[in-house]
């Protein structure tokens, strides 16, 4: 019956708030043990509007490969003896462990969510792409390396203003497109568990893990 | 409150028990904080030396396996530095981030980093903590218990930054002693238990107190137990209650308490005059007070009398290890904000997208490394030169003799009216520099250099000079991998263009009438390519045999095609009676030079990228709209166009045995006698023609002329 109203697959500012609540709601059910998003309100001109902000997920903890830690540091310094201080404990340094960040901010030129990510050591130096990749599982250096969906590139973050790596938000679109209005185009799609669907797609590229039952509606 | 603790073996005599060992604290420095010092540095401080107050944040441990850290953000440097006089000015924090008052040594060089008394400098932190103990300070502000110092040097050239911390703690003599150390669960009943974690909990809930890190734990004799402030002291004693001191323990170590309590044990000890001190190590997990993480424990103080004595300068220690060792940290952020750095991974990006959506074949590795020199900084090699840029090309040499003048700015993009002054500058140099100016990664090189040309010949005195510009030019032809002959006259093409036919070089020409423009690359050479620079005159058995292959591989290939000279009759010398382009024709219409010079860039890209690169053959546009199968389209061998039609057409020719640049007679007889052979050429107006045998082509051409003319008076066909 007449033209359809074809879903071109993105979201609007105010479906992304909503999406951003279900999504946090669906993980503190679903993973009540692992850090959780909380919603940054954004400042802009000194004024704090709910209204905007983004969704930040920090303090990943993740255990690197075991790393010959190659010192890029100069280590010319000779280094002294600590002065011997028996109330102070002797501890074993842990150069690998590595913390991550995750934020989904909304992209106001693309009109979908964007994944900003970064890593770091335990000293707060922050992890370039290639020794973020070893970190990552195998099937999430086979996805971004197969699927023409994924490109990481390092871009200001716009609320921070600083480098963050980011997956390129232009394919996305399409790919919501196929995945949330595929079987009945003619039908509204759900746009409250638009994050959760999209999350899991885009967490499998950087290897975050993301629970099956992210995807269930019931929740 | 279990008065002896049933878990631990505790001696009865009261002086013995291990010694109490602390786990540092770790620093973890945001790199939005190295951006601040930056700034700061670069905009405001200037040379300035002096120390600058700054704010650390930590918060409880809330992993069971991962301590937390002393933290440093952009935040923690003062808005505005000249809040340096009011040092007692803290932000305000939140559960997750609890204030720690620090001060930053930030040197100008490395060696003043170096030469700071750590020493010293550590002494002066603790001496100020023991004044705020015995001033009263600590009861109002008791983050200034863990008060910190930190040492910098930041090299804002290459962008590394070295820096230290240190977490100043009084030492006791003798050390403090451990009598025992329990999970909070197992010092506690049930009741104990629920009452302490829902005061923790609503302590840490409280935008008024849950960024204050050391507190009185009051257990009143109900098992009612509350949080109070460390200035409640006197009026917690009237109730008679027991007192556990408690703190935010950064640590996570089941068997030692964190940092912070080490000053907090001297302080009570010396403030309250305690020697058996019990306290709580307060963790959490998911924001919520975790008794099975958090410790209990009491340990054994006498701190020494000399701090008593106001003159006093404590023995102190803290200075942050590095993998166990007294070593200071470095950590290199030109990645991220050396600005040329970010200037070359976006145009790197640019072209990484490209490539990813639509151009999958794009290989810019072979973009970056290409090099290549461009003869002419005029309105073509301007902006060929931008063209190569934005391609993601890095090496360009520009080759001019001339200056820049006042009519140039306007039509040659490289030029500003500044380069005009005082004569004009260089042209190949200010180009280059302007390259530079652009995109400072690219490697661009400007050359002061006239091509000489044939027909015109040299008096004596100067032939030493044009002998070694000739020279000059061929090594530059031989170093780089494309060569743009973009200059305003035809006889200056010819050199060049036998250079590239020698030593089959990728060639393109680009050449400008007044209204119509012409865009093509040269076919291979006719001799294959040559082991090393042909200045070697060789013998004739040898060129014969290569012409002998060269015939072979034309076979095989097809045949080669034309340069620029192929489809003249006449030598170069002749520009002033034939209609061709390059009539010492500097006026043209400013739409030629850049569609010229963009077609000139494309036809690079596709050539680069064809798997036969400088033998791929020639193709002409169809006017079928077909899918192509190489991605970039088809690979003209020439393009003519013109404005006034708006048209542009695609053309092949091949190459011409008479032709005065790259036949094989001229290229043979070039490589036989080398630079007399050119020398020959400028100096002598028909050498080249009688070479090629094009003066008898001449000569026959005119012997028809007369029968045409005859047949013309006919009206036959049309």
């Amino acid at each position: 019956m007449g033209g359809h109203c074809l879903w071109d697959g993105t979201l609007s500012p105010n479906d992304f708030i909503a999406s951003a609540d279900d999504l946090t709601k669906k993980w503190m059910a679903i993973n009540p043990n692992l850090p959780q998003w909380t919603w940054i309100p954004c400042q802009r001109m000194d004024v704090s509007c709910n209204a905007e902000g983004y969704l930040a997920l920090e303090n990943m903890y993740q255990l690197s490969a075991s790393e010959v830690n190659a010192p890029t540091d100069d280590e010319n310094y000779s280094a002294e003896e600590a002065p011997f201080d028996n109330a102070t404990l002797i501890q074993s340094y842990n150069d690998d462990m590595h913390i991550y960040d995750f934020h989904i901010v909304y992209s106001f030129s693309y009109q979908v969510p964007v994944l900003y990510f970064r890593g770091y050591r335990c000293d707060g130096h922050p992890l370039h792409l290639c020794d973020i990749e070893k970190d990552l599982p195998p099937y999430s250096s086979k996805i971004r390396n197969e699927s023409k969906w994924t490109f990481m590139t390092q871009e200001e973050h716009p609320y921070l203003c600083c480098p963050w790596y980011t997956l390129h938000p232009c394919g996305t679109s399409d790919w919501m497109k196929l995945l949330l209005g595929g079987d009945l185009p003619s039908k509204n799609p759900d746009m409250l568990h638009y994050l959760s669907a999209w999350l899991s797609v885009v967490g499998q590229t950087v290897g975050l893990r993301i629970p099956l039952e992210l995807h269930d509606k019931s929740i | 409150m279990a008065e002896s603790p049933s878990t631990s073996s505790s001696p009865s005599s009261e002086r013995a028990g291990k010694i109490l060992q602390f786990a540092p604290f770790q620093s973890l420095v945001d790199d939005g904080f190295w951006r601040r010092l930056s700034s700061l540095k670069l905009d405001t401080l200037g040379i300035d030396q002096s120390p600058i107050p700054i704010t650390g944040f930590y918060a409880p441990c809330s992993h069971a396996q991962v301590s937390n850290h002393m933290t440093l953000l952009a935040e923690s440097l003062p808005h505005d530095p000249s809040l340096r006089s009011s040092p007692t000015e803290m932000t305000r924090g939140n559960r997750n981030k609890c204030p720690v008052p620090g001060i930053l040594y930030n040197t100008n060089t490395l060696e003043s980093f170096h030469a700071l008394d750590r020493e010293s400098l550590l002494k002066a932190e603790a001496k100020k903590i023991l004044e705020d103990i015995f001033s009263g300070k600590v009861e109002e502000d008791s983050a200034s218990l863990s008060r910190f110092l930190l040492i910098s040097f930041a090299d804002l050239k290459k962008w590394s930054f070295r820096y230290w911390f240190a977490f100043p703690a009084l030492v006791l003599d003798p050390p403090a002693t451990l009598l025992n150390l329990q999970p909070a669960l197992e010092a506690f009943n049930l009741e104990e238990a629920e009452s302490l974690s829902a005061a923790c909990n609503e302590w840490r809930n409280s935008s008024l107190t849950a960024d204050i890190p050391f507190f009185l734990v009051s257990f009143a004799s109900s098992s009612h137990v509350t949080l109070r402030p460390l200035k409640d002291w006197e009026a917690c004693q009237v109730d008679g209650q027991k007192l556990l001191f408690g703190f935010y323990d950064p640590c996570h170590l089941p068997n030692n308490p964190g940092w912070p309590l080490r000053n907090f044990l001297a302080f009570i000890s010396l403030r309250w005059n305690m020697e058996k001190i019990c306290f709580l190590c307060y963790r959490e997990k998911h924001g919520l007070a975790d008794l099975g993480l958090s410790l209990v424990g009491e340990a054994l103080v006498s701190p020494p009398q000399a701090w008593r004595d106001p003159q006093c300068v404590p023995k102190a220690v803290g200075w942050e290890l590095k993998r166990g060792k007294l070593a200071y940290r470095t950590i290199n952020l030109a990645e991220s904000m050396d600005p040329e750095r970010l200037a070359v991974s976006a145009a790197d990006l640019n072209l990484k997208l490209m490539r990813w959506r639509t151009l999958p074949s794009l290989n810019l590795n072979v973009l970056a490394g290409v090099r290549c020199l461009l003869l002419g900084a005029g309105t073509l090699g301007c902006q060929v030169a931008r063209m190569l840029m934005a391609w993601g090309v890095r090496k360009i040499t520009l080759l001019d003799s001339g200056r820049v003048a006042m009519s140039n700015p306007v039509r040659q993009s490289l030029y500003t009216f500044e380069d005009c002054l005082n004569g004009g500058d260089l042209k190949a140099v200010a180009a280059a520099r302007s390259l530079k100016h652009i995109f400072p990664a690219v490697e661009a090189e400007g050359i002061k250099l006239a091509i000489p040309m044939p027909g015109h010949p040299v008096p004596a005195h100067e032939a030493d000079g044009v002998l070694d510009d000739c020279k000059h030019l061929q090594s530059l032809v031989a170093s780089h991998d494309v060569i743009f002959l973009l200059t305003d006259t035809r006889e200056s093409r010819w050199l060049p263009t036998l250079f590239c036919a020698n030593l089959n070089k990728i060639a393109i020409t680009a050449a400008l009438g007044f209204d119509s423009y012409l865009v093509m690359r040269h076919g291979a050479g006719p001799l294959g390519c040559m082991s090393d620079s042909s200045n070697k005159v060789e013998d004739m058995s040898t060129v014969v045999a290569q012409v002998e292959t060269s015939l072979t591989i034309g076979g095989d290939k097809g045949q080669r095609l034309g340069c620029y000279f192929c489809n003249d009759v006449v030598a170069p010398i002749d520009s002033t009676s034939n209609r061709t382009l390059d009539q010492q024709c500097t006026v043209t219409r400013p739409g030629l030079a850049p569609i010229a010079s963009a077609l000139a860039a494309e036809l690079l890209v596709g050539i680069l990228h064809h798997p036969n690169r400088i033998h791929a053959p020639g193709e002409i546009a169809t006017s079928i709209m077909s899918n192509s199968e190489q991605p970039f389209g088809i690979l003209p061998h020439q393009i003519r166009g013109s404005i006034p039609q708006f048209s542009q057409m695609t053309l092949v020719g091949y190459s011409s045995n008479s032709c005065t640049a790259c036949s094989t007679t001229v290229v043979s007889e070039y490589r036989r006698r080398g630079m007399e052979f050119i020398l020959q050429a400028i100096n002598q107006p028909t050498y080249l023609e009688d070479l090629t045998g094009l003066t008898e082509l001449m000569k026959s051409a005119s012997s028809f002329k007369l029968d045409w003319d005859n047949e013309t008076d006919d009206d036959a066909d049309v």
